[in-house]
């Protein structure tokens, strides 16, 4: 048995999952191994806490970062870590998932906190589920016990100055039966809603597509971004997906967001449960959103935008 | 002409949770439906059906009551349903739900290709598609938000971290779709009398090898209430400016 594996996709969430890692792998009295495809990146994995590197050879331009994970789940099952954590982005997701499948192994998908039970040798796990109107903690007590974790749900890991450790290589995959043809960044043109301090949300309060030059100008007031609701997205084709903010889409953590004629499902309320300050403007006063909102207007967003950007203009 | 195998969940409607006493969860008031994402994953089996002159089939794993979902699921196109049911079946972990359904399809059931949404909209642990693609040794697209088929061979985009990716593979293969590849038609009612009549296949715990133990325990289900302060503001200009100062001395703007 091996103590505890994480995968680093990259440093950033890499260093929150060292954080968490670490504390286990204290817990378990073990040491922590990092699995990371970035050879560049090996070095700075031990200086923020691994013990030890994993690395996987590069792969060719081809082959997608999955025809990794049957040499990831083949060197599992030889060393059993205890622990084995990613992060949950799509390919976190994912990778987990089908390692998972192959290893028969226990799976807490999207964990917001992650626990080490003494008296059952179990991993305890935190998430959300039914769209985030629950939260559910479940425990697994066989290794490899599996978990993907939520990013910022910890702290990035600290550099250490004297650590050292050992990198050792694994083996290059056989060709995945799935060929990369394309990959394709996303556009720039807008900003990331993920990272903004400031987000004005379309909700379906919106007549008509021209009216969202309204939210726009309040975010550009603002410094901020503006997103939407899913069936702004979806239904209306108004807005690209990418600044759709919901459960299965963005989260986003502002210091404010504003919510225009947004109604305040349970999905969306998941994705908008970080940020700092929550504003709603509805006509609806019923609407779900004022509950889980620090201030609210119940009015017509028509008449309230450019009273807002009035007083803002003061 | 492919045989196109789509996987749906019948589940509670989150928008009928209630908090308990002490904030335990109460779903005693919920009414179930089709989980969000798989009627995303039905529409893309029959659309790809209708393009391809193949067939479009269900499968599910649930309850023997849940025959009400069957009904929902074959009303939206697909020609025959496999309903793997047992009362034993409550509360399966996604690693037991896939084992069912690749036992099932090992029957064999035939398939090219097999459509999953990307995660049921109660658990959301997005682990039952890719867990079955493994089970069964195929190959595992995620993410998909839209499909190109030429004869045994399909183009996927799918969502990435960074982006999108367009990937190649040869039939068979799983697929997890995301909410925006298609936009799910709405049954009329001819679509729900048509489904009464539509096959329906069973397979109960007897026909099957029997389920893995659970890998997990639940310890804590609780309601999680999103609630803050909800301090109102009057809607004319007067109200506003109030909200803007608060606004100002909170931090959030400047």
């Amino acid at each position: 048995m091996t103590g505890v594996w994480i995968l680093a996709e990259n440093l950033e969430t890499g260093r929150e999952l060292i954080t968490i890692g670490r504390t286990l792998a204290d817990n378990i009295k073990s040491d922590l191994t990092v699995i990371t495809w970035q050879s560049e990146l090996s070095q700075e994995y031990i200086a923020y806490g691994a013990d030890k590197v994993l690395l996987l050879p590069a792969l060719p331009q081809d082959q997608p970062l999955q025809s990794y994970i049957p040499v990831i789940a083949e060197q599992a099952r030889q060393d059993m870590p205890e622990i084995f954590l990613l992060t949950s982005s799509l390919l976190g997701k994912e990778m987990a998932a089908r390692i998972a499948g192959q290893l028969n192994a226990g799976l807490g998908s999207e964990c917001t906190a992650l626990r080490w039970i003494e008296s059952e040798a179990a991993l305890e796990m935190d998430r959300l589920f039914y769209g985030g109107a629950a939260v559910q903690s479940i425990r697994c007590s066989h290794a490899p016990r599996m978990a993907t974790v939520a990013p910022r749900s910890y702290s990035p890991a600290s550099r250490q100055e004297d650590k050292r450790g050992t990198i050792d290589e694994l083996p290059a995959p056989q060709p995945s039966p799935v060929k990369l043809l394309e990959r394709n960044a996303r556009s720039q043109a807008a900003g990331d809603i993920s990272e903004a301090k400031v987000v004005v949300c379309i909700g379906r309060g919106f007549m008509k597509q021209d009216d969202l030059d309204l939210a726009r100008q309040l975010a550009e007031a603002l410094g901020g971004e503006i997103a939407c609701t899913r069936p702004i997205s979806q239904d209306m084709g108004w807005l690209p997906e990418d600044l759709c903010i919901g459960l299965s889409a963005k989260k986003v953590k502002p210091d404010l967001y504003i919510g225009l004629g947004v109604s305040g499902q349970i999905q969306h309320l998941t994705g908008i449960r970080d940020a700092r300050i929550i504003v709603a403007v509805n006509q609806d006063a019923s609407a779900p959103i004022f509950a889980a909102a620090d201030y609210g207007i119940v009015g017509d967003l028509y008449e309230v935008v450019p009273r807002l950007m009035q007083a803002l203009s003061k | 002409m492919p045989d196109i195998l789509c996987c749906y969940k019948w589940v509670a409607d989150e928008a009928y949770i209630r908090s308990g006493s002490g904030g335990d969860l109460d779903l005693s008031m919920a009414d179930y439906k089709i989980s969000d994402y798989d009627k995303n994953a039905i529409e893309e089996a029959v659309l790809l059906a209708e393009q391809h002159g193949g067939t479009a089939a269900v499968i599910t794993v649930g309850l023997p009551d849940d025959t009400k979902g069957i009904k929902d699921a074959l009303s939206r196109g697909p020609e025959k349903a496999y309903f793997i049911n047992d009362p034993a079946f409550v509360d399966l972990e996604p690693a037991q739900t896939a084992s069912l359904l690749a036992a099932a399809i090992a029957s064999p059931i035939p398939y090219d290709i097999i459509i999953c949404g990307e995660g049921s909209s109660d658990l959301y642990a997005q682990q039952v598609g890719p867990r079955l693609a493994e089970k069964l040794g195929i190959p595992c697209l995620c993410y998909v938000q839209k499909v190109e088929l030429n004869g045994s061979e399909l183009i996927a985009h799918r969502k990435s971290d960074e982006g999108l990716e367009v990937v190649k593979v040869s039939l068979p293969v799983l697929l997890t779709v995301v909410p925006d590849i298609n936009n799910p038609r709405l049954p009329g009612l001819r679509d729900t009398l048509a489904a009464g009549k539509k096959p329906v296949v069973e397979f109960t715990a007897e026909d099957l090898p029997s389920i893995d133990t659970a890998a997990l325990a639940t310890t804590a289900t609780k309601a999680a209430t999103i609630k803050r302060n909800s301090r109102l503001f009057d809607a004319d200009a007067a109200g506003i400016e109030e909200l803007v100062q608060e606004l100002k001395n909170s931090g959030a703007i400047a």
